[in-house]
């Protein structure tokens, strides 16, 4: 879902200004700015609008026109909000290849602004865009898509809450649940496979499966994933809204897994950390030999802007 | 110095702004570093490793609340949602003030991610200073407002800049988060003298300082907060220090950060202009003076 900005008072609608300026940085990269690496401005290759827009608000300077300046916020934007959108996709940036991965964030985020605080969830609808894409065959589209929902999924656990561990002791007085950072997601390819891929290639030996995704953070703050088979990822999601286990196990639907197996899952499960007391606060704890980059780092969210 | 309703009586020394690639050496060595930054949305979030090393940070050190999503300048007003985050991350931090900047960056729940310029009139600076009487009496802590570096001014500009921050906060009675980096930053993009501006903010009212470096082109600056800081904004800085007196002074490195040790070398510099400041102008600042 879409997020929604809060405002509860009823406020004017926004100054012309503001409504123009705004249009402007969110109109593609046209020309120059569109090759550039750098922020030197330069006026070519942008629409009447964006000329009308700088004409009518901004003053010009002593050594840039009004169009310029408005065009370094303009790339500003592009550059801030496409540089964090690629950060959070690494794998899928290497399977599509330079070229159609930045045409697809730049085609998505055009759509699509930012409607959050933060830049982490600019992906939040990237894998059903992607699933519509026209800039993407069928295989393709399945694949990138699967991909997506993965490498979202991570950052969607990465900054999830942390529920206090069962005890052995609480696993039959109290509400067991999952926590909320142990993300499950059915997509209808291996994308997980993608990880060890150096190129989408191999996507042409592979063939499409319904698979099960677990995608969770250790207790010291990384993220994993891992295939989970349909009939244990079916059991799990019984305990999304949390259960009391004995009640759990009399009240099992036949035709049930063996006890043997259904107690490998649990003890599994609790090792993997993927158990929780709702409501309960746990700990966070430091894995601080571990090596932090990426979306791990935060980094999406701290481009500098102050 | 700052009136102590704007810094909730506390007086701070140097600090720097907690980055990432500097967390281990911050939990293993424990530098004397008197106080640290942190950008507020950064923190905002259930749970995971950004709590874990803010919680971590906290048991040693003072951290200050600096945001970047208030945006007091939307004409369509503030998100209550983004007040409770901030609101809830302050009864975590136990922040003395919070900062964050005078811009808007939204529209219709569109966000910018950037600090965008305001128009310099009467009827902005009312709107703004009416969210932030609003935001500041919802937070329940003093709020102080960011100068921010602008490449672009509006033709319907109706005052300097420095006079706009001045009514802005007096209408809202908030404090003054003074970047002189920011300052010289805008002087150079709009060819004005930053020492006047330094000289008219209500010295009463500022509540910490922010240094930082900056990226020069050949037609304007970017504030990319990824250098050294220049001469010519370390001498803002003393002539804010000279008006303002001790005042809570931290350094913003962003990008291509370098050791923690050079980040913090750089900050302690704002020291010997601080000290050197007080051997020339005892017993205090120009306004104490007069």
């Amino acid at each position: 879902m879409p997020r929604k900005i809060n405002r509860e008072v009823t406020m004017p609608p926004p100054e012309p200004w503001q409504q123009d300026f705004f249009r402007a940085l969110t109109m593609p990269l046209r020309g120059a700015s569109r090759r550039a690496t750098e922020l030197n401005p330069v006026a070519e290759g942008h629409s009447a609008e964006f000329f009308a827009i700088a004409g009518k608000w901004i003053k010009p300077g002593a050594s840039l026109s009004e169009a310029e300046r408005l065009e370094l916020y303009h790339r500003q934007y592009w550059y801030r909000v496409l540089d964090s959108l690629a950060e959070d996709f690494p794998v899928l940036r290497r399977m599509a290849g330079d070229e159609l991965f930045w045409e697809l964030i730049e085609q998505y985020l055009l759509g699509r602004p930012s409607r959050s605080f933060t830049l982490r969830h600019l992906g939040e609808e990237f894998a059903g865009f992607l699933e519509q894409s026209p800039l993407l065959d069928e295989r393709q589209r399945t694949w990138f898509r699967a991909l997506a929902a993965i490498e979202y999924a991570q950052m969607e656990s990465f900054e999830a809450l942390q529920c206090a561990l069962p005890t052995p002791g609480d696993l039959e007085k109290k509400m067991i649940g999952l926590q909320e950072h142990l993300r499950l997601i059915t997509i209808p390819v291996p994308a997980h496979l993608c990880y060890e891929w150096k190129n989408f290639s191999m996507a042409e030996h592979s063939p499409a499966e319904k698979v099960c995704i677990a995608v969770w953070r250790h207790a010291s703050g990384r993220s994993e994933r891992m295939c989970v088979e349909p009939d244990e990822a079916e059991f799990l999601i019984g305990f999304r809204n949390g259960v009391f286990l004995k009640e759990f196990f009399e009240t099992l639907p036949e035709p049930h897994p063996e006890p043997e197996k259904l107690s490998q899952w649990f003890a599994a499960w609790q090792s993997r950390g993927w158990l929780g007391l709702p409501g309960e606060a746990g700990q966070q704890l430091l894995d601080e030999a571990f090596e932090w980059q990426g979306k791990h780092a935060m980094s999406s969210q701290a481009m500098p802007m102050c | 110095m700052a009136d102590s309703r704007f810094t909730n009586g506390k007086t701070l020394g140097t600090g720097i702004g907690l980055r990432v690639p500097h967390y281990e050496h911050i939990l293993r060595e424990k530098p004397a570093v008197d106080w640290f930054e942190i950008i507020s949305e950064n923190y905002m979030v259930a749970g995971g490793r950004p709590l874990a090393v803010l919680d971590a940070i906290m048991d040693q050190y003072q951290v200050v609340m600096h945001g970047v999503g208030l945006y007091p300048g939307n004409s369509d007003g503030l998100d209550m949602d983004h007040l409770r985050r901030l609101k809830k991350l302050v009864k975590r931090t136990d922040t003395p003030w919070i900062s964050d900047h005078l811009c808007w960056g939204s529209v219709d729940g569109s966000v910018s991610h950037d600090l965008l310029p305001l128009p310099f009139t009467f009827e902005v600076a009312r709107k703004t200073a009416a969210n932030l009487k609003i935001a500041q009496d919802f937070l329940e802590i003093p709020l102080a407002m960011e100068n921010v570096s602008s490449y672009a001014e509006f033709a319907m500009d109706e005052m300097t800049e420095w006079q706009f921050l001045a009514e802005v906060c007096e209408l809202a009675d908030v404090g003054i988060l003074l970047d002189v980096n920011n300052i010289y930053v805008s002087s150079v993009n709009h060819d004005f003298d930053p020492m006047e501006y330094v000289n008219f903010i209500p010295s009463e009212r500022v509540a910490q300082i922010h240094i930082a470096g900056h990226s020069r082109y050949e037609r304007f600056i970017i504030d990319t907060h990824d250098h050294p800081v220049i001469d010519p904004v370390w001498h803002l800085y003393a002539r804010a220090m000279e008006r303002c007196g001790p005042t809570a002074t931290l350094l913003e490195w962003d990008a291509s950060i370098p050791s923690f040790d050079e980040v913090w070398q750089e900050a302690k510099k704002s020291e010997q202009w601080r000290k050197q400041n007080a051997t020339e102008n005892q017993p205090g600042g120009d306004d104490a003076a007069a």
